[in-house]
């Protein structure tokens, strides 16, 4: 299965709000399912899936997504 | 809290880093989650792990994020090596390691990948991991030393 084949209608809410929320909230994580956007934004990855978890559950999966103007390229050595 | 100790050889092309036996899982609260509406859950399975200074998070093999059910939680970082540009997928998940005292880890960000004629290993233990321990390496006994 190819990576990119999930999250499609989460990603696309996610790039509606990109520059507004990079602008407030740089590096802070935000939690998506579908169309729905979890209240409040999370410092931490931990914090923003046990959010996630209780809102949504396990039933389908939800986008737990670090907010950057730009898609970070990380670098494995 | 009794130091692990790990041998390795750096001038061993066969040997490129430490390897730790890890036990990859689900959070206790998804498995609970999901066991509450009927899911089921493979039993625990140890894989070896490489430890990887060179990697900022903790990456697993697709087959085995896929076998073991982790949580999805995103898709499509991006990650660059030598050998060029990857995506990865993403999942929430658990890191134990069995028999060495070493404290688990709870509910990190694990990215997965294909680890295309990898044998050796299914996993690159990243930073997001090590910046929990304290790593010192002997070149004199080649020996790894673990605390956390």
């Amino acid at each position: 299965m190819a990576p990119t084949a999930e999250f499609e209608a989460e990603l696309k809410v996610f790039e509606r709000y990109r520059r507004e929320w990079s602008d407030a909230h740089p590096g802070e994580y935000v939690v998506i399912q579908d169309g729905v956007v979890l209240e409040g934004f999370f410092q931490e990855y931990a914090e923003a899936f046990k959010a996630g978890l209780k809102r949504f559950g396990v039933r389908r999966p939800f986008l737990v997504k670090q907010v950057w103007i730009t898609e970070p390229v990380y670098f494995v050595a | 809290m009794v130091p692990i100790e790990l041998p390795w050889n750096p001038f061993n092309q066969l040997d490129p880093a430490p390897c730790i036996k890890i036990v990859i899982a689900n959070a206790d609260e998804t498995i609970m989650a999901g066991r509450a509406i009927g899911f089921e859950y493979p039993t625990p399975h140890e894989i070896t792990a490489l430890i990887d200074t060179g990697s900022p998070f903790t990456i697993v093999n697709r087959v085995h994020a896929l076998n073991r059910m982790l949580a999805q939680t995103g898709a499509g970082t991006e990650i660059r090596t030598l050998g060029g540009k990857a995506k990865c997928g993403e999942h929430s998940g658990t890191i134990s390691f069995p028999g060495t005292g070493l404290k688990r880890i709870e509910t990190l960000r694990i990215l997965s990948r294909d680890f295309e004629d990898e044998r050796y290993y299914s996993c690159l233990i990243g930073r997001d991991v090590i910046r929990h321990w304290k790593i010192t390496f002997d070149g004199h006994s080649k020996r790894v030393t673990i605390t956390d």
